[in-house]
Protein backbone atom coordinates (compact mmCIF):
# COMPACT_ATOMS: atom_id res chain seq x y z
CA UNK A 1 0.00 0.00 0.00
CA UNK A 2 1.49 3.10 -1.05
CA UNK A 3 1.84 5.70 1.92
CA UNK A 4 2.73 8.52 0.26
CA UNK A 5 1.30 9.31 -3.53
CA UNK A 6 2.35 12.23 -5.50
CA UNK A 7 0.64 13.22 -9.11
CA UNK A 8 1.94 15.87 -11.06
CA UNK A 9 2.80 17.92 -7.91
CA UNK A 10 4.42 21.54 -8.74
CA UNK A 11 5.53 24.14 -6.80
CA UNK A 12 6.20 27.94 -8.43
CA UNK A 13 7.77 30.71 -6.40
CA UNK A 14 6.28 34.22 -7.71
CA UNK A 15 9.86 35.92 -6.91
CA UNK A 16 10.38 39.67 -6.75
CA UNK A 17 13.69 40.49 -9.00
CA UNK A 18 16.05 42.67 -7.61
CA UNK A 19 18.35 44.71 -9.72
CA UNK A 20 21.88 45.86 -8.61
CA UNK A 21 22.63 49.50 -7.31
CA UNK A 22 20.77 52.00 -5.71
CA UNK A 23 18.90 53.68 -8.61
CA UNK A 24 17.54 50.13 -10.10
CA UNK A 25 16.54 49.35 -6.10
CA UNK A 26 14.58 52.64 -6.32
CA UNK A 27 12.94 51.71 -9.80
CA UNK A 28 12.26 48.39 -8.41
CA UNK A 29 10.13 49.77 -5.71
CA UNK A 30 8.02 52.05 -7.95
CA UNK A 31 7.99 49.27 -10.85
CA UNK A 32 8.67 46.07 -9.58
CA UNK A 33 9.36 43.04 -11.44
CA UNK A 34 8.20 39.69 -10.78
CA UNK A 35 9.29 36.08 -11.71
CA UNK A 36 8.28 32.68 -11.78
CA UNK A 37 10.88 30.37 -10.36
CA UNK A 38 9.34 25.78 -10.14
CA UNK A 39 11.07 24.61 -7.25
CA UNK A 40 9.12 21.17 -7.93
CA UNK A 41 8.04 20.44 -11.51
CA UNK A 42 5.38 18.01 -11.87
CA UNK A 43 6.47 15.01 -9.51
CA UNK A 44 4.66 11.41 -9.69
CA UNK A 45 6.00 9.56 -6.51
CA UNK A 46 4.89 5.87 -4.81
CA UNK A 47 6.69 5.14 -1.38
CA UNK A 48 5.34 2.40 0.06
CA UNK A 49 4.82 1.46 3.80
CA UNK A 50 7.58 0.36 5.51
CA UNK A 51 10.10 1.70 3.07
CA UNK A 52 13.39 3.51 3.72
CA UNK A 53 14.08 6.29 1.06
CA UNK A 54 16.63 8.72 0.25
CA UNK A 55 15.80 11.67 -1.51
CA UNK A 56 18.58 13.19 -2.90
CA UNK A 57 20.35 16.20 -5.49
CA UNK A 58 22.21 19.11 -5.47
CA UNK A 59 21.36 22.29 -3.44
CA UNK A 60 18.30 24.12 -4.78
CA UNK A 61 17.12 20.63 -6.65
CA UNK A 62 13.66 20.96 -4.83
CA UNK A 63 13.94 18.94 -2.41
CA UNK A 64 13.06 20.78 1.16
CA UNK A 65 10.11 22.39 -0.99
CA UNK A 66 9.16 18.56 -1.90
CA UNK A 67 9.32 17.53 1.57
CA UNK A 68 7.62 20.57 3.05
CA UNK A 69 5.17 19.86 0.78
CA UNK A 70 4.19 16.49 1.65
CA UNK A 71 4.15 17.58 5.63
CA UNK A 72 1.91 20.25 4.92
CA UNK A 73 3.82 23.16 5.66
CA UNK A 74 3.81 24.69 1.86
CA UNK A 75 0.88 24.80 -0.38
CA UNK A 76 1.20 23.25 -3.46
CA UNK A 77 0.68 25.44 -6.72
CA UNK A 78 -0.79 22.55 -8.22
CA UNK A 79 -1.22 18.69 -9.05
CA UNK A 80 -2.36 15.84 -6.20
CA UNK A 81 -0.54 14.77 -2.70
CA UNK A 82 -1.56 12.38 -0.50
CA UNK A 83 -0.03 10.85 2.76
CA UNK A 84 -1.18 8.58 4.60
CA UNK A 85 -4.17 8.36 2.94
CA UNK A 86 -4.81 12.19 3.37
CA UNK A 87 -4.65 15.25 2.10
CA UNK A 88 -1.56 17.44 4.00
CA UNK A 89 -3.28 20.62 3.08
CA UNK A 90 -6.86 20.05 4.24
CA UNK A 91 -6.13 17.30 7.26
CA UNK A 92 -2.79 19.18 8.59
CA UNK A 93 -3.53 18.36 12.13
CA UNK A 94 -4.82 14.37 11.45
CA UNK A 95 -1.57 13.93 9.37
CA UNK A 96 0.94 15.84 12.02
CA UNK A 97 -0.35 13.59 14.70
CA UNK A 98 1.00 10.48 12.81
CA UNK A 99 3.88 11.96 10.96
CA UNK A 100 7.24 12.48 13.36
CA UNK A 101 10.07 15.25 11.28
CA UNK A 102 13.95 16.19 12.41
CA UNK A 103 14.61 19.00 10.61
CA UNK A 104 18.68 19.36 11.32
CA UNK A 105 18.23 23.39 10.71
CA UNK A 106 15.31 23.72 12.93
CA UNK A 107 14.92 22.64 16.92
CA UNK A 108 11.91 21.40 18.40
CA UNK A 109 13.74 22.03 21.85
CA UNK A 110 13.72 24.85 24.21
CA UNK A 111 17.18 25.90 24.22
CA UNK A 112 17.11 27.35 28.10
CA UNK A 113 15.38 23.79 29.36
CA UNK A 114 16.53 20.18 29.48
CA UNK A 115 14.78 18.05 27.07
CA UNK A 116 13.11 16.62 29.52
CA UNK A 117 10.60 19.69 29.58
CA UNK A 118 10.49 20.07 25.84
CA UNK A 119 8.72 16.21 25.91
CA UNK A 120 6.45 17.03 28.26
CA UNK A 121 4.95 19.95 26.54
CA UNK A 122 5.06 17.45 22.97
CA UNK A 123 3.45 15.06 24.74
CA UNK A 124 0.58 17.30 25.87
CA UNK A 125 0.53 18.40 21.78
CA UNK A 126 0.25 14.82 21.05
CA UNK A 127 -2.00 14.05 23.68
CA UNK A 128 0.25 11.31 25.21
CA UNK A 129 -1.30 10.41 29.18
CA UNK A 130 1.87 11.29 31.99
CA UNK A 131 1.71 7.51 32.72
CA UNK A 132 2.57 6.63 28.43
CA UNK A 133 4.66 9.94 28.13
CA UNK A 134 6.95 8.57 30.94
CA UNK A 135 6.71 4.63 29.49
CA UNK A 136 7.90 6.54 26.33
CA UNK A 137 10.64 8.32 27.38
CA UNK A 138 12.32 6.09 29.32
CA UNK A 139 12.21 3.57 26.31
CA UNK A 140 14.11 6.40 23.85
CA UNK A 141 16.53 7.85 26.86
CA UNK A 142 17.89 4.13 26.66
CA UNK A 143 17.63 3.40 23.02
CA UNK A 144 19.29 6.83 22.26
CA UNK A 145 21.54 6.83 25.32
CA UNK A 146 19.55 10.01 26.70
CA UNK A 147 19.99 9.43 30.39
CA UNK A 148 22.68 11.23 31.47
CA UNK A 149 21.78 14.50 29.90
CA UNK A 150 18.27 14.42 30.08
CA UNK A 151 18.10 17.21 32.68
CA UNK A 152 20.51 18.99 31.29
CA UNK A 153 19.93 22.74 29.74
CA UNK A 154 20.03 21.90 25.77
CA UNK A 155 22.20 24.72 25.34
CA UNK A 156 24.76 23.23 27.50
CA UNK A 157 24.27 20.29 25.03
CA UNK A 158 27.03 18.55 22.51
CA UNK A 159 25.55 18.69 18.65
CA UNK A 160 25.11 14.97 19.09
CA UNK A 161 23.67 14.66 22.20
CA UNK A 162 21.10 17.79 20.74
CA UNK A 163 20.32 16.21 17.86
CA UNK A 164 19.92 12.40 19.91
CA UNK A 165 17.00 14.46 21.73
CA UNK A 166 15.78 16.10 18.31
CA UNK A 167 15.61 12.20 17.41
CA UNK A 168 13.72 11.25 20.49
CA UNK A 169 11.58 14.25 20.31
CA UNK A 170 10.50 13.15 16.76
CA UNK A 171 9.58 9.63 17.97
CA UNK A 172 7.98 10.18 21.17
CA UNK A 173 4.39 9.61 19.50
CA UNK A 174 5.31 6.89 17.70
CA UNK A 175 4.71 8.13 14.06
CA UNK A 176 4.31 6.07 11.14
CA UNK A 177 6.13 7.96 8.82
CA UNK A 178 8.84 9.99 9.82
CA UNK A 179 10.69 12.91 7.57
CA UNK A 180 14.38 13.41 8.05
CA UNK A 181 15.80 16.33 6.09
CA UNK A 182 19.81 16.35 7.11
CA UNK A 183 19.42 14.14 10.14
CA UNK A 184 23.02 13.94 10.41
CA UNK A 185 24.43 17.33 9.82
CA UNK A 186 27.32 18.33 11.37
CA UNK A 187 27.87 15.44 13.39
CA UNK A 188 30.78 13.74 14.29
CA UNK A 189 31.41 10.03 12.80
CA UNK A 190 29.98 7.96 16.16
CA UNK A 191 27.04 10.70 15.96
CA UNK A 192 26.29 10.01 12.74
CA UNK A 193 26.35 6.37 13.30
CA UNK A 194 24.40 6.71 16.77
CA UNK A 195 21.61 8.11 14.53
CA UNK A 196 21.47 5.69 11.75
CA UNK A 197 21.44 3.13 13.97
CA UNK A 198 18.17 4.11 15.97
CA UNK A 199 16.56 4.80 12.35
CA UNK A 200 16.80 1.62 11.32
CA UNK A 201 15.83 0.21 14.60
CA UNK A 202 12.24 2.07 14.58
CA UNK A 203 12.05 0.99 10.82
CA UNK A 204 13.11 -2.49 11.38
CA UNK A 205 11.08 -2.72 14.71
CA UNK A 206 8.07 -0.67 14.36
CA UNK A 207 7.87 -0.82 10.43
CA UNK A 208 8.16 3.25 10.28
CA UNK A 209 8.39 4.72 6.54
CA UNK A 210 11.48 6.84 6.52
CA UNK A 211 11.75 9.69 4.10
CA UNK A 212 15.34 11.08 4.24
CA UNK A 213 17.04 13.90 2.08
CA UNK A 214 20.99 14.02 2.84
CA UNK A 215 24.02 15.29 1.53
CA UNK A 216 26.22 12.50 2.99
CA UNK A 217 26.37 9.60 0.77
CA UNK A 218 27.25 7.46 3.97
CA UNK A 219 23.55 8.36 5.10
CA UNK A 220 22.52 7.18 1.99
CA UNK A 221 24.65 3.98 1.77
CA UNK A 222 23.58 2.68 5.59
CA UNK A 223 20.15 3.51 5.25
CA UNK A 224 18.29 3.33 2.29
CA UNK A 225 16.75 0.97 0.10
CA UNK A 226 15.59 2.78 -2.37
CA UNK A 227 17.09 6.19 -3.68
CA UNK A 228 15.40 9.09 -5.63
CA UNK A 229 17.38 11.38 -7.10
CA UNK A 230 15.96 15.14 -8.05
CA UNK A 231 17.52 17.78 -10.04
CA UNK A 232 15.72 21.05 -11.16
CA UNK A 233 12.74 20.45 -9.59
CA UNK A 234 12.27 16.90 -11.63
CA UNK A 235 13.21 12.94 -10.74
CA UNK A 236 16.50 11.67 -12.55
CA UNK A 237 16.79 8.57 -10.93
CA UNK A 238 14.37 6.37 -8.96
CA UNK A 239 16.16 2.77 -8.70
CA UNK A 240 17.13 0.76 -5.80
CA UNK A 241 20.86 1.08 -4.18
CA UNK A 242 21.78 -2.07 -6.00
CA UNK A 243 20.38 -1.39 -9.28
CA UNK A 244 22.09 2.29 -8.60
CA UNK A 245 25.24 0.72 -8.54
CA UNK A 246 24.88 -1.25 -11.26
CA UNK A 247 23.17 0.79 -13.98
CA UNK A 248 24.62 4.10 -12.61
CA UNK A 249 28.45 3.08 -12.45
CA UNK A 250 29.88 0.65 -15.03
CA UNK A 251 33.35 1.35 -13.01
CA UNK A 252 35.06 -0.38 -10.29
CA UNK A 253 37.55 -0.10 -7.67
CA UNK A 254 40.98 -2.65 -7.83
CA UNK A 255 43.11 -2.48 -5.09
CA UNK A 256 46.36 -4.59 -4.79
CA UNK A 257 48.74 -5.22 -2.59
CA UNK A 258 51.69 -6.14 -3.28
CA UNK A 259 54.86 -8.04 -1.21
CA UNK A 260 57.65 -6.47 -3.34
CA UNK A 261 57.11 -3.30 -5.72
CA UNK A 262 55.89 -4.11 -9.33
CA UNK A 263 55.84 -2.47 -12.50
CA UNK A 264 51.97 -2.87 -14.19
CA UNK A 265 51.66 -3.45 -17.51
CA UNK A 266 50.50 -1.34 -20.04
CA UNK A 267 46.43 -0.98 -19.59
CA UNK A 268 44.09 1.31 -21.87
CA UNK A 269 41.51 2.91 -20.12
CA UNK A 270 42.47 2.44 -16.57
CA UNK A 271 43.29 5.51 -13.88
CA UNK A 272 46.41 4.04 -12.24
CA UNK A 273 47.24 5.32 -8.61
CA UNK A 274 50.61 4.33 -7.06
CA UNK A 275 51.05 4.48 -3.70
CA UNK A 276 53.89 3.38 -0.92
CA UNK A 277 56.38 3.19 -3.39
CA UNK A 278 54.59 0.82 -5.48
CA UNK A 279 53.56 -1.26 -2.81
CA UNK A 280 49.57 -0.50 -3.11
CA UNK A 281 48.39 0.41 -6.65
CA UNK A 282 44.66 1.54 -7.05
CA UNK A 283 43.08 1.05 -10.53
CA UNK A 284 39.76 2.44 -11.63
CA UNK A 285 38.60 0.00 -14.31
CA UNK A 286 35.60 1.18 -17.01
CA UNK A 287 33.68 -1.46 -18.34
CA UNK A 288 37.08 -3.80 -19.52
CA UNK A 289 37.12 -5.45 -16.22
CA UNK A 290 37.88 -9.04 -17.33
CA UNK A 291 40.80 -8.19 -19.96
CA UNK A 292 42.33 -5.76 -16.89
CA UNK A 293 42.21 -8.77 -14.48
CA UNK A 294 43.39 -11.37 -17.33
CA UNK A 295 46.48 -8.58 -17.79
CA UNK A 296 46.96 -8.61 -14.08
CA UNK A 297 46.80 -12.29 -13.40
CA UNK A 298 50.45 -12.30 -15.07
CA UNK A 299 51.98 -10.14 -12.22
CA UNK A 300 53.68 -11.72 -8.97
CA UNK A 301 54.14 -11.33 -5.83
CA UNK A 302 50.36 -10.39 -5.16
CA UNK A 303 49.68 -10.15 -1.58
CA UNK A 304 45.39 -8.95 -1.78
CA UNK A 305 43.24 -8.44 -4.18
CA UNK A 306 40.01 -6.43 -3.75
CA UNK A 307 37.32 -5.64 -6.45
CA UNK A 308 34.68 -3.19 -5.20
CA UNK A 309 32.15 -0.24 -6.25
CA UNK A 310 33.09 3.19 -6.04
CA UNK A 311 32.12 5.28 -2.61
CA UNK A 312 28.51 6.20 -2.57
CA UNK A 313 30.10 9.56 -2.72
CA UNK A 314 31.51 9.22 -6.39
CA UNK A 315 28.68 7.20 -7.62
CA UNK A 316 25.69 10.34 -6.50
CA UNK A 317 28.91 12.87 -8.00
CA UNK A 318 28.69 10.65 -11.30
CA UNK A 319 24.64 11.18 -11.65
CA UNK A 320 24.86 14.63 -11.51
CA UNK A 321 27.76 14.60 -13.39
CA UNK A 322 26.00 12.63 -16.34
CA UNK A 323 22.40 14.76 -15.40
CA UNK A 324 24.43 18.19 -16.38
CA UNK A 325 26.10 16.66 -19.37
CA UNK A 326 22.34 15.21 -20.93
CA UNK A 327 20.65 18.60 -19.70
CA UNK B 1 -10.45 23.12 24.44
CA UNK B 2 -9.44 21.00 27.45
CA UNK B 3 -6.31 19.90 24.77
CA UNK B 4 -5.39 23.62 24.15
CA UNK B 5 -5.91 24.82 27.77
CA UNK B 6 -3.26 21.76 28.66
CA UNK B 7 -0.70 23.11 25.85
CA UNK B 8 -1.59 26.74 27.14
CA UNK B 9 -0.45 25.27 30.61
CA UNK B 10 2.34 23.45 29.44
CA UNK B 11 4.01 26.94 27.65
CA UNK B 12 3.47 29.13 30.49
CA UNK B 13 5.29 26.86 32.64
CA UNK B 14 8.02 26.46 30.23
CA UNK B 15 8.36 29.92 29.35
CA UNK B 16 8.68 30.85 33.57
CA UNK B 17 10.89 27.96 33.69
CA UNK B 18 13.44 29.76 30.78
CA UNK B 19 12.75 33.01 32.66
CA UNK B 20 13.81 32.03 36.05
CA UNK B 21 17.02 30.23 34.42
CA UNK B 22 18.65 33.47 34.62
CA UNK B 23 17.15 34.73 38.59
CA UNK B 24 18.94 38.16 38.69
CA UNK B 25 17.73 39.23 35.25
CA UNK B 26 14.49 38.18 35.70
CA UNK B 27 13.91 40.12 39.17
CA UNK B 28 15.84 43.04 37.70
CA UNK B 29 14.00 43.47 34.56
CA UNK B 30 10.11 42.67 36.33
CA UNK B 31 11.29 44.85 39.14
CA UNK B 32 12.57 47.69 36.76
CA UNK B 33 9.57 47.77 34.70
CA UNK B 34 7.76 48.31 37.37
CA UNK B 35 9.96 51.16 39.20
CA UNK B 36 10.19 53.06 35.24
CA UNK B 37 6.14 52.91 35.10
CA UNK B 38 5.81 54.64 38.51
CA UNK B 39 7.75 57.57 37.12
CA UNK B 40 4.66 58.44 34.91
CA UNK B 41 2.07 58.30 37.67
CA UNK B 42 4.07 60.73 39.78
CA UNK B 43 4.47 62.92 36.78
CA UNK B 44 0.77 62.83 36.59
CA UNK B 45 0.00 63.67 40.37
CA UNK B 46 2.36 66.29 39.94
CA UNK B 47 -0.12 67.60 37.34
CA UNK B 48 -3.16 67.06 38.89
CA UNK B 49 -1.73 68.54 42.17
CA UNK B 50 -0.63 71.85 40.14
CA UNK B 51 -4.03 72.11 37.72
CA UNK B 52 -6.28 70.65 39.97
CA UNK B 53 -10.04 69.07 38.96
CA UNK B 54 -9.95 67.27 35.93
CA UNK B 55 -7.75 67.06 32.86
CA UNK B 56 -9.86 66.47 29.55
CA UNK B 57 -12.45 65.14 32.32
CA UNK B 58 -10.33 62.59 33.90
CA UNK B 59 -9.70 62.63 36.99
CA UNK B 60 -6.25 61.86 39.32
CA UNK B 61 -8.04 58.48 39.93
CA UNK B 62 -9.32 57.77 36.83
CA UNK B 63 -5.56 58.49 35.19
CA UNK B 64 -4.89 55.66 37.68
CA UNK B 65 -7.67 53.35 36.60
CA UNK B 66 -6.61 53.71 32.94
CA UNK B 67 -3.31 53.25 33.84
CA UNK B 68 -3.68 50.11 35.70
CA UNK B 69 -5.95 48.02 33.29
CA UNK B 70 -3.28 49.06 30.92
CA UNK B 71 -0.55 47.97 32.30
CA UNK B 72 -2.04 44.67 34.05
CA UNK B 73 -3.50 44.04 30.58
CA UNK B 74 -0.14 44.90 28.83
CA UNK B 75 1.49 42.34 31.13
CA UNK B 76 -1.14 40.01 30.88
CA UNK B 77 -0.85 39.51 26.63
CA UNK B 78 3.33 39.96 27.04
CA UNK B 79 3.74 37.13 29.70
CA UNK B 80 1.12 34.37 27.68
CA UNK B 81 1.34 35.85 24.04
CA UNK B 82 4.83 37.77 24.01
CA UNK B 83 5.87 36.04 20.70
CA UNK B 84 2.95 37.15 18.89
CA UNK B 85 5.68 40.06 17.89
CA UNK B 86 7.83 37.35 16.60
CA UNK B 87 5.91 36.58 13.87
CA UNK B 88 7.60 38.74 11.10
CA UNK B 89 10.58 37.03 12.19
CA UNK B 90 9.08 33.17 12.30
CA UNK B 91 7.48 34.29 8.89
CA UNK B 92 11.15 35.83 7.27
CA UNK B 93 13.41 32.87 8.68
CA UNK B 94 11.17 30.19 8.22
CA UNK B 95 11.00 29.23 12.02
CA UNK B 96 6.87 28.79 11.27
CA UNK B 97 7.52 25.22 10.25
CA UNK B 98 8.30 23.84 13.98
CA UNK B 99 4.74 25.33 14.79
CA UNK B 100 3.23 23.74 11.45
CA UNK B 101 4.24 20.30 12.06
CA UNK B 102 2.42 20.14 14.90
CA UNK B 103 -0.96 18.47 15.64
CA UNK B 104 -2.41 21.91 17.32
CA UNK B 105 -3.93 26.00 16.70
CA UNK B 106 -0.85 27.13 14.55
CA UNK B 107 -1.83 30.39 15.70
CA UNK B 108 -2.57 29.69 19.74
CA UNK B 109 0.89 27.82 19.95
CA UNK B 110 2.78 30.35 17.77
CA UNK B 111 1.78 33.25 20.11
CA UNK B 112 1.86 31.21 23.73
CA UNK B 113 5.42 29.72 22.82
CA UNK B 114 7.47 32.89 24.22
CA UNK B 115 7.52 35.76 27.41
CA UNK B 116 8.94 39.03 28.47
CA UNK B 117 10.22 39.17 31.06
CA UNK B 118 9.45 42.85 31.77
CA UNK B 119 5.83 41.76 31.94
CA UNK B 120 5.81 40.18 35.43
CA UNK B 121 6.42 43.85 36.34
CA UNK B 122 3.73 46.05 34.35
CA UNK B 123 1.46 43.24 35.59
CA UNK B 124 2.39 43.70 39.16
CA UNK B 125 2.31 47.38 38.45
CA UNK B 126 -1.54 47.47 37.45
CA UNK B 127 -2.89 45.96 40.68
CA UNK B 128 -0.84 47.82 42.93
CA UNK B 129 -2.21 50.69 41.20
CA UNK B 130 -5.45 49.59 42.04
CA UNK B 131 -4.53 48.88 45.06
CA UNK B 132 -3.66 52.24 46.17
CA UNK B 133 -6.46 53.50 44.23
CA UNK B 134 -9.46 52.03 44.76
CA UNK B 135 -8.86 49.98 47.71
CA UNK B 136 -12.34 48.57 48.61
CA UNK B 137 -14.66 49.54 45.79
CA UNK B 138 -15.86 45.79 44.72
CA UNK B 139 -17.26 47.48 41.56
CA UNK B 140 -13.90 49.10 40.10
CA UNK B 141 -11.72 45.90 41.03
CA UNK B 142 -14.56 44.01 39.02
CA UNK B 143 -14.65 46.68 35.52
CA UNK B 144 -10.81 46.21 36.50
CA UNK B 145 -10.56 42.38 35.69
CA UNK B 146 -12.93 43.07 32.60
CA UNK B 147 -10.36 45.79 31.03
CA UNK B 148 -7.61 43.64 31.76
CA UNK B 149 -8.75 40.50 29.64
CA UNK B 150 -9.91 42.53 27.00
CA UNK B 151 -6.92 44.85 26.71
CA UNK B 152 -4.89 41.91 26.64
CA UNK B 153 -6.81 40.05 24.36
CA UNK B 154 -6.73 42.71 22.37
CA UNK B 155 -3.37 43.81 22.24
CA UNK B 156 -2.28 40.21 20.91
CA UNK B 157 -4.53 40.49 18.06
CA UNK B 158 -3.30 44.11 17.23
CA UNK B 159 -0.09 42.67 17.21
CA UNK B 160 -0.88 39.54 15.42
CA UNK B 161 -2.69 41.37 12.87
CA UNK B 162 -0.49 43.94 12.09
CA UNK B 163 3.44 41.37 12.11
CA UNK B 164 0.43 39.20 9.70
CA UNK B 165 1.04 41.85 6.85
CA UNK B 166 4.34 40.41 6.91
CA UNK B 167 2.47 37.03 4.88
CA UNK B 168 1.32 39.89 2.49
CA UNK B 169 3.91 42.63 2.08
CA UNK B 170 7.24 41.30 3.33
CA UNK B 171 9.07 42.79 6.74
CA UNK B 172 6.44 44.15 8.94
CA UNK B 173 7.89 44.43 11.99
CA UNK B 174 7.94 48.25 11.98
CA UNK B 175 4.56 48.60 11.46
CA UNK B 176 4.46 45.56 14.83
CA UNK B 177 6.34 48.04 17.19
CA UNK B 178 4.51 51.09 15.70
CA UNK B 179 0.91 49.12 16.45
CA UNK B 180 1.86 48.57 20.22
CA UNK B 181 2.94 52.11 20.51
CA UNK B 182 0.03 53.12 19.60
CA UNK B 183 -2.16 50.56 21.63
CA UNK B 184 0.08 52.18 24.90
CA UNK B 185 -0.51 55.62 24.21
CA UNK B 186 -3.83 55.46 23.64
CA UNK B 187 -4.66 53.75 26.53
CA UNK B 188 -3.01 55.95 29.15
CA UNK B 189 -3.86 59.42 28.39
CA UNK B 190 -7.61 60.55 28.84
CA UNK B 191 -9.00 60.10 25.43
CA UNK B 192 -11.07 63.87 24.81
CA UNK B 193 -6.38 64.96 24.33
CA UNK B 194 -6.83 63.58 20.72
CA UNK B 195 -8.45 64.59 17.87
CA UNK B 196 -11.70 62.97 16.78
CA UNK B 197 -10.06 61.29 13.95
CA UNK B 198 -7.32 59.44 15.99
CA UNK B 199 -10.50 58.65 18.71
CA UNK B 200 -11.83 56.90 15.56
CA UNK B 201 -8.82 55.09 15.54
CA UNK B 202 -8.67 53.87 19.17
CA UNK B 203 -12.12 52.44 18.33
CA UNK B 204 -11.68 50.96 14.77
CA UNK B 205 -7.83 49.88 14.23
CA UNK B 206 -6.40 49.95 16.91
CA UNK B 207 -9.03 49.51 19.53
CA UNK B 208 -7.76 50.02 22.96
CA UNK B 209 -10.11 52.44 23.84
CA UNK B 210 -12.73 49.83 24.34
CA UNK B 211 -10.51 47.94 26.83
CA UNK B 212 -9.71 51.33 28.74
CA UNK B 213 -11.95 54.10 28.42
CA UNK B 214 -15.23 52.39 27.86
CA UNK B 215 -14.79 50.22 31.21
CA UNK B 216 -13.89 53.26 32.89
CA UNK B 217 -17.21 54.62 31.55
CA UNK B 218 -19.05 51.88 32.23
CA UNK B 219 -17.95 51.70 35.66
CA UNK B 220 -19.72 55.14 36.68
CA UNK B 221 -22.70 54.86 34.78
CA UNK B 222 -23.06 51.22 33.47
CA UNK B 223 -25.30 50.80 29.64
CA UNK B 224 -25.84 47.77 28.50
CA UNK B 225 -25.94 48.84 24.81
CA UNK B 226 -22.60 50.09 24.91
CA UNK B 227 -21.55 47.01 26.58
CA UNK B 228 -22.96 44.63 23.62
CA UNK B 229 -21.54 47.47 21.17
CA UNK B 230 -17.67 46.95 22.81
CA UNK B 231 -18.31 43.04 23.66
CA UNK B 232 -19.13 42.47 19.23
CA UNK B 233 -16.20 44.60 17.99
CA UNK B 234 -13.92 42.65 20.34
CA UNK B 235 -15.07 39.54 19.08
CA UNK B 236 -15.48 40.91 15.56
CA UNK B 237 -11.43 42.15 15.85
CA UNK B 238 -10.10 38.81 16.76
CA UNK B 239 -12.30 36.71 14.62
CA UNK B 240 -10.84 39.09 11.52
CA UNK B 241 -7.11 38.50 12.94
CA UNK B 242 -7.32 34.89 13.20
CA UNK B 243 -8.88 34.88 9.74
CA UNK B 244 -6.12 37.22 8.57
CA UNK B 245 -3.40 34.92 10.37
CA UNK B 246 -4.99 32.03 8.72
CA UNK B 247 -5.52 33.21 5.09
CA UNK B 248 -1.19 34.55 5.28
CA UNK B 249 -0.56 31.21 6.08
CA UNK B 250 -1.36 30.10 2.34
CA UNK B 251 1.66 32.22 1.07
CA UNK B 252 3.93 31.25 3.64
CA UNK B 253 6.80 30.28 1.86
CA UNK B 254 8.89 28.77 4.58
CA UNK B 255 12.95 29.03 4.83
CA UNK B 256 16.06 27.59 5.69
CA UNK B 257 17.87 29.29 8.31
CA UNK B 258 19.18 27.83 11.11
CA UNK B 259 16.78 28.55 14.00
CA UNK B 260 16.56 26.99 17.90
CA UNK B 261 13.70 27.89 20.37
CA UNK B 262 14.54 30.51 22.96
Amino acid sequence: MAIIRTKDLTKTYHTRIKAEGLKAGFSSLLKPEYKDVTAVNGIDLEIEKGEIIAFIGPNGAGKSTFIKMLCGILYPTSGEISVLGMSPIEKRRSLTMKIGTVFGQKSQLWFHLPALDSFTLLAAIYEISDAERTRRVGELSERLDLTEFLTTPVRRLSLGQRIRCEIAASLLHEPQLLFLDEPTIGLDIVGKQAVREVILESNRDRGTTVFLTSHDPMDVEHLAQRTVVIDNGKIVVDASLEQLKREYIKERVIEISFVTPQRLPQLDNVKVTVEEGGLKVRLMVQDNLEEILRNLSTLEGIADITISHPPMEEIIASIFRKQGEVG
Amino acid sequence: MKKHLKILKCYFRLNLASAVEYRASFISQAFGMALSNSTFIFFWWIAFSQLGGNIADYSFLDVIFIWAVTSTGYGLSKIFFANASRITQLISTGELDTYLLQPCNILLSVISAGTTLTAYGDFCYGIILMAIGYTRDIYAWGWFIVGVFIYGILLTAITVFTHSLSFYMGDATVLGALSTEFAINFAIYPEKIYAPLIRTLMYSLVPVGIAVHIPLSLYREFSFEVTLAAVVTVIGYCCFTYWFFGRGLKRYESGNMIATRI
